[in-house]
């Protein structure tokens, strides 16, 4: 991992320092989807005996390297490529994290590793021992890239530039090594020469200046040129080239904005804003801009909504709207914020290690929440918090715990700080896309958090600080070492903090940073009449997994009679009571204004409480300067003052939530009376009109008057003089427009006393839709009438069916009939006049789906997966998808589930790909606990394929499927997997025989995992780190029984994280042999790529050990190597340079000490093959996922 | 002169030849003749009814030639004269004895002119228009005739119509577009009670989802003119310097238009925006500088 030293520098974990690279990409096909290009990288060894430079690159087909203009050879292994080898039968989750965590610690930039090992030429020796540059110069290819650099290219006729095809770099965290060998670390800066060569109808967008684009010399190409002098990590290196059409920003010159073609009158429209963001932040941070210049680009396909690089941002292309649009406006806003936002921390900044990855996203994420503040107000931004607060601690409580700051031991050390999760967090690219998402919303809340500790002021000057120094710094020459500064880390960060301000923080950074969990508190109170005292009870649930416990100060407002007041308490180890003085006595008769918390006085009609108590509401920590939730018991009454006279919006959304549970005439009045308030704001409106048709169908029997809602939406929105019908559509005022779509939706949730949706409700909707009449209208109403389709979808019931009859049309509710009339048309009518985004068609089939499965229309997938295929909207595709992941779930249906698996591995926009896992997940077809006839072994390779090798150009993409599998299965070996032959585990180190963990009973692991996640921390853990010492065998006798598993219980997680190439089987190898020689001669060529794959987990560590210089007479270790079988096929380690086998002596004399390992290895290929053969013909998924080039990749076993 | 009106020339002209045969037999008897072939008669007939034509045209003649269009005595007696007749004997002539008097052809009930449609009365000359102008046209000529109902102005019902006009051409159409293409069916038994258009992949999905349709164009073109004035955001601030509206392909002319541009101010930076976007892109040099 990263070491750093002290607090101020930052050791590289390579030996040399990257000054500069040049980037020259001089030809892309769009046809044929490749790029050709080389790099070159200028570095400075930071050691004498600088032998090997380790990059990173994926993907890429590698020709030729040279250093200083002389051949050099190289080696290039990807471990990730296929994580656990054919050979294993292992099938649990945990043994696959801990081999997947391992691979992609194989190649970590971070700890210097990579994909890539150059020789230096024997030539260079001595001038690297005198510490002189050196230039790596490497060519390359990328052909059809599955990641990283992605195609889009309209399939129709005419010229690609008139196709509007386009590419673009994307990728989840640092991914530039998909599209070119680089070290791909955020804490490796250098600066930038960036060179491509394109059609002449095409621009080509890249990082820093644009310095000249020139013509070739047949005039039918152009090259731009960039620099980017200001230091910079690879992986903040991006691309976007097509057929753009361009705008430089009104307001600011230096900022240019491209758009695909025809898109120019949106682009205009959607960029006229940014410039008020740029004033915005530079402002605050008192801070320019650090770049010369800013572009944004607007793609299609785009892989995340937004993706900042250094000076330039790719945004998806659907943010793109027109001025008609009013809610994308607010949605695309945002996201130009966060993508400049990320410009100064991210970027510009960047980052000394992955665990130092929350300060960035927390400042950037905090800055561009006071950027919210100010544009959309103080209601939007508190809602904002409570909203993330919310979604954190569902998370937390849900998986047990997001940890900003991981601190990884030395090694040996056993605490895995994620023991509760199926995934390691010791990387960005082993992490579950949810939990990252997860882990900014938490980083942003932190800096929050701090900023309520050290004054918003401070927090300020302490960006500024960072941003000053790495400024600095950046203009600075290489040589002078100042570039560490522009690198955060947490601990710089920190200092920092503490020099600014002189507080004191570490208790919080501790709490919230260097731990997971968030605290879950119970509140309960009584007043005391007689002392005039609230005693307020606090508890807190700090075993449940994802929780922490509390200690500190936690403020309490309390509304009494006579005002306002703050009480902090003291939340210690075992007070539970704090008694809370009150100032007012109970009075009720004097006719008296009750002042607020804001200093507003009301006058409040004080009816309804409590004669005896001056109490009118509580809330506890009402800041939210705690990462909890509260659970608060307080009358109704109280619910109901709180949320008519409490001025914060927070306050107004916790009584509405907490008045589902009163459903009283007086609740009803109080949000109808907020329904009503036109200053209330406007999503406690929205929220207020959930919770009214929840009421009201509460309180079904007893209900008096028409259906809820209807007649104060008939006095907002219809005529005076025809109350059964709609105004014409103005929503000139976006607070009323929102309401306006909100209450149909909120109003087709009632039911009545059967159950039903009220006819009234149903024809009040269906007026709305016949009389909707947007023609004098300044916006679109598309958004409207997707929620009126909505609200139809809502107004569905179960249908009655007597003994399962087939649905057909005669058999057609009525009311259903109407329903589907309107779906219909409007379906029909997207055809004809498409809305924006097609938001009605996904609103439609979302609708049918819903009429699907409540059996009023026959459950059947092939409409939704005529629109989810490629070539309609994303939108489209998404809602269709969700609609085929339901039904695969409702009807169990094995061939939708199949249909969705093979989308995901070949359908060509990555973000479909994801969201098909993603959704998959979130609905799974089944869980581990449950008996499904989907859950069978064939569908138990397929996913264990995909996550294996399918998914390796995608990191995003395997953590997607590494979830599902989590999801379906769970940790341990799938339930419905045959038990394997070997029972017993003998488990070395601790001298015992076990039963297999691969084998334990699913019931006995279930009862395991909470226990294991929150008790035995230490356990579980770092058993990926204990190879040497731990060795598994498994052997031939059976013993089953599940006593043996109950005696298992406590190693149970022992046996599943294994290194790959840890296992020996002995019992097979007799007939392997007999298969290889069977097999020999036809398979070769496969045989060969199976083998690099096998190999790859202990090429690391060769490479690891590699030394100059080589010692002779060891060449023992290859002659074991050639005992295999397979090895009469030879390949050169190296290209074929006189010196090759030099070199491979520098592989192979190292392992003295580590023969017993290769003894496992060797074995361990010879299974491997017999599963090759034996799959090959049974397994239609096989991934062949040949690493790139057949000429860079050798496996150092196969070599000699 | 005769004012003949149009009837059925024939009729008109039979009667005149009756009366004339009529005279001729009675000049006969006058002179003695008690019967006489019909030839006869025939024959003078003609020649009688010649020598009074004559006597007309020629009168006519005399008369036009003085100007006038009203034959006199003079005329008619010049006209006698000239044909040789002695005109002194005419009045004796006349007061003969022996005279017989024929009575008066019948006269046959003149044809009534079919008069041009008429609509109610023509319009008398107001006194400041002299009298010798044409009369007014028939008043339906040039009055307007108000053929409407009252109109509904009750709203409830106005928007009733367009809703439900609108909603049956929405359906109309979308049938129209269901029958004639492939359609999707949520019934496997039925196809045509809800049919859905084909779900059809775009080559670039993007544009037709982002870009407003036509419809919306023109619609917020017209309540843009109508309601600019309470805009209530920043948003359609306008952009005056909109650098490039043109396609890929014509970026390079654009760019040239705007090199002629630059060119014109010579490296001056007042108002010439600098972009690297937007300038020229260099002709290949011999040797590119590494």
């Amino acid at each position: 991992m990263n070491r750093k030293k002290g607090d101020k520098g930052f050791e590289s974990p390579r030996p040399y320092k990257l000054t500069h690279q040049v980037v020259c990409i001089n030809n892309i096909n769009f046809q044929r989807k490749s790029v050709v290009g080389y790099v070159e990288l200028t570095i400075f060894p930071t050691v004498a005996n600088l032998n090997r430079i380790k990059l990173n690159s994926k993907q890429c087909r590698i020709y030729r390297v040279r250093v200083n203009d002389l051949e050099a050879a190289f080696i290039y292994n990807d471990p990730t490529l296929e994580v656990c080898h054919h050979e294993s039968k292992q099938r649990n989750l945990n043994y696959f994290s801990n081999a997947y965590a391992a691979a992609v610690s194989a190649v970590d930039p971070d700890a210097g590793n990579g994909e890539l090992c150059i020789k230096v030429p024997s030539e260079l020796w001595k001038h690297v021992d005198e510490l002189k540059v050196l230039k790596v110069h490497i060519n390359f290819s990328l052909d059809q890239p599955k990641g990283g650099l992605h195609f889009v290219v309209p399939n129709m006729e005419g010229s690609m530039a008139e196709r509007g095809a386009h590419v673009f770099s994307c990728g989840y965290q640092n991914s530039t090594r998909f599209w070119f060998p680089c070290v791909d670390s955020y804490s490796e800066l250098c600066t930038w020469k960036l060179e491509y060569t394109v059609d002449a109808a095409m621009v080509a967008v890249s990082n820093g200046d644009l310095v000249e684009t020139v013509y070739t010399h047949d005039m039918r190409k152009k090259t731009f040129h960039y620099m980017l002098t200001i230091p910079t990590a690879a992986s903040n290196i991006s691309l976007a080239i097509g057929p753009f059409e361009i705008l430089v920003d009104p307001y600011m010159h230096e900022v240019t904005h491209f758009c695909l073609p025809q898109l120019l009158p949106l682009l205009k429209h959607t960029t006229s804003y940014l410039h008020e963001v740029f004033e915005f932040y530079e402002e605050i941070l008192t801070c320019r801009y650090p770049y010369s210049c800013f572009k944004t680009v607007f793609i299609d396909e785009a892989y995340v909504e937004v993706a900042a690089y250094a000076s330039m941002s790719i945004f998806s292309t659907n943010l793109l709207h027109s001025a008609m649009i009013i809610d994308e406006t607010p949605l695309t806003r945002r996201c130009l914020a966060q993508a400049l936002a990320q410009q100064f921390f991210g970027c510009f900044i960047s980052r000394m290690s992955w665990s130092d990855e929350w300060v960035l996203k927390g400042i950037s994420g905090y800055i561009y929440g006071l950027w919210m503040k100010k544009t959309f107000g103080v209601n939007e931004y508190r809602h904002w918090i409570k909203q993330e607060l919310d979604q954190i601690v569902a998370y937390e409580l849900k998986t047990g715990g997001v940890l900003l700051h991981p601190i990884f031991g030395g090694g040996k050390e056993k605490d895995n700080p994620a023991s509760h999760l199926h995934f390691s967090i010791k990387h960005p690219h082993t992490l579950s896309w949810e939990y990252y998402t997860m882990f900014q919303c938490k980083a942003h809340l932190v800096m929050r958090l701090i900023e309520n500790r050290i004054s918003m002021e401070f927090m300020l000057q302490v960006f500024n600080k960072l941003l000053s120094l790495a400024s600095t710094a950046s203009s600075q020459k290489f040589q002078s070492h100042m570039w560490s500064q522009m690198l955060v880390s947490t601990s710089g960060f920190l200092k920092s903090i503490s020099n600014v301000s002189g507080k004191d923080i570490q208790p919080l950074i501790k709490q919230w940073v260097d731990q997971s969990g968030v605290v879950k508190f119970y509140g309960s109170f009584a007043f005391n009449r007689k002392r005039n005292v609230l005693e307020l009870e606090i508890k807190q649930d700090y075993t449940s997994p994802g929780t922490q416990k509390y200690v500190g100060p936690l403020k309490v407002t309390v509304q009494e009679l006579d005002g306002s007041f703050n009480h902090t308490l003291q939340i210690e180890e075992n007070s539970l009571k704090h008694d809370i003085p009150c100032h007012s006595k109970s009075r009720r008769n004097k006719k008296k204004k009750i002042p607020l918390m804001n200093g507003e006085e009301v006058d409040m009609d004080l009816s309804a409480m409590d004669a005896d108590s001056p109490l009118l509401w509580i809330r506890i920590d009402p800041d939210m300067s705690v990462l909890r939730k509260v659970e608060f018991e307080q009358s109704d009454f109280m619910w109901q003052y709180q949320l008519r006279y409490e001025r914060d919006v927070v306050a107004q959304e916790e009584a509405i939530l907490a008045l589902e549970k009163f459903p009283t005439p007086a609740s009803r009045l109080a949000l109808t009376d907020i329904l009503e308030q036109e200053q209330c704001f406007y999503r406690v409106r929205m929220m207020a009109c959930f919770c009214l048709a929840k009421i009201a169908n509460s309180m079904v029997s007893t209900w008096t008057g028409p259906p809820a809602m209807k007649s104060l939406f008939t006095r907002m929105f219809c005529c005076k003089t025809c109350p059964n019908i709609v105004k014409t559509n103005n929503f000139m005022n976006f607070q009323s427009y929102f309401l306006q779509k909100t209450m149909p939706v909120a109003m087709a949730l009632l039911r009545d006393v059967h159950n039903l949706c009220p006819k009234e409700v149903l024809m009040f909707i269906l007026d709305l839709i016949k009389y909707n009449d947007n023609r004098k209208n300044k916006f679109s109403d598309n958004y409207y009438r997707a929620e009126l389709i909505d609200a139809l979808a809502n107004s569905v019931t179960p249908a009655v069916s007597v003994n399962n009859e087939v649905r057909t049309l005669d058999n057609l509710n009525p009311d259903v009939r109407l329903i589907l009339e309107e779906i219909t048309r409007f379906l029909n009518m997207e055809k004809l006049l498409p809305s924006y985004r097609h938001t009605i068609t996904v609103s439609c089939l979302k609708a049918i789906r819903v009429l699907q499965k409540n059996g009023h229309v026959p459950s059947d997938p092939s409409l939704f997966k005529s629109y989810a295929e490629y070539g309609h909207f994303i939108d489209v595709r998404i809602a269709a998808l969700e609609a085929v992941v339901d039904y695969t779930k409702v009807d169990r249906s094995y061939e939708e589930l199949q249909w969705l698996l093979t989308m995901v591995q070949n359908d060509p926009v990555p973000y479909i790909r994801h969201k098909i896992l993603d959704m998959l997940t979130k609905n799974p077809p089944f869980t581990k606990n449950m008996d499904s006839p989907l859950c069978n072994e064939a569908l138990v390779d397929q996913l264990w394929k995909l996550m294996n090798s399918g998914t390796s150009h995608d990191w995003r993409l395997r953590c997607g499927a590494v979830d599902l599998y989590f999801t379906l299965f769970g940790l341990s070996r799938p339930s419905c997997l045959p038990l394997p032959e070997l029972g017993l585990v003998l488990n070395l180190k601790e001298k015992k025989a076990v039963l297999n963990p691969t084998i334990i009973p699913e019931s006995v692991a279930n009862n395991q995992e909470p226990v294991n996640s929150t008790n035995n921390h230490g356990q579980l853990v770092g058993f990926q780190n204990t190879e040497d010492d731990q060795l598994i065998k498994e052997t031939a006798s059976s013993i089953s029984g599940h006593q043996q598993g109950v005696k298992r219980k406590a190693d149970m997680p022992l046996g599943s994280p294994l290194e790959p190439g840890q296992i020996l089987e002995k019992n097979e190898d007799s007939k392997v042999k007999l298969k290889i020689r069977f097999s020999n001669s036809q398979e070769e060529e496969e045989i060969d790529m199976d083998t690099v794959h096998d190999s790859q987990a202990f090429i690391y560590h060769h490479l690891n050990m590699l030394e100059r210089p080589s010692t002779p007479g060891k060449e023992q270790s290859s002659g074991e190597v050639n005992m295999h079988p397979v090895s009469a096929a030879p390949l050169s380690v190296f290209s074929k340079e006189s010196n090759s086998s030099k070199h491979s002596d520098h592989h192979h004399h190292h392992h003295h000490e580590h023969k017993k390992k290769k003894k496992k290895h060797k074995h361990k290929h010879k299974h491997k093959h017999k599963h090759d053969s034996k799959e090959k013909e049974k397994d239609p998924f096989a991934f062949s996922n040949s690493p790139a080039s057949a000429r860079s990749i050798r496996s150092p076993s196969l070599s000699d | 002169g005769s004012k003949h009106a149009t009837t059925p020339a024939d009729n008109y002209y039979l009667a005149r030849r009756r009366t004339l045969q009529v005279v001729v037999s009675s000049l006969l008897t006058e002179a003695g003749f008690e019967s006489a072939e019909k030839a006869a008669v025939e024959t003078l007939t003609e020649m009688l009814q010649s020598y009074i034509s004559e006597i007309g045209r020629s009168a006519k003649a005399y008369c036009e030639h003085t100007a006038r269009t009203q034959p006199t005595l003079s005329d008619i007696v010049v006209t006698l004269v000239e044909m040789g007749f002695n005109v002194e004997t005419l009045p004796a002539y006349a007061k003969r004895s022996q005279r017989m008097v024929i009575t008066a052809p019948p006269v046959t009930n003149q044809p009534v002119t079919p008069k041009a449609l008429t609509a109610g009365q023509n319009k008398p000359h107001p006194s400041h228009i002299p009298g010798h102008f044409p009369e007014f046209p028939d008043p339906h000529t040039y009055i307007k005739t108000p053929t409407y109902r009252e109109p509904v102005s009750d709203y409830q019902v106005l928007r009733e119509k367009a809703a439900s006009q609108r909603r049956d051409v929405e359906r109309a159409l979308t049938r129209f577009m269901a029958k004639t293409g492939e359609t999707q069916s949520l019934f496997k038994d039925d196809v045509s009670t809800f049919p859905l258009i084909a779900a059809r992949p775009f080559t670039v999905p993007y544009l037709t989802a982002l870009l407003p349709s036509e419809l919306e164009m023109q619609q917020m073109e017209e309540t843009d003119s109508s309601e600019q004035d309470d805009q209530p955001d920043t948003e359609n601030l306008p952009l005056h310097m909109s650098t490039d509206d043109s396609g890929p392909e014509k970026e390079n002319a654009s760019v040239l238009q705007q090199n002629t541009s630059l060119s014109g101010s010579r490296n001056g930076e007042d108002n010439v925006i600098d972009n690297p976007y937007l300038r020229p892109v260099k002709k290949p040099k011999i040797r590119r500088k590494k």
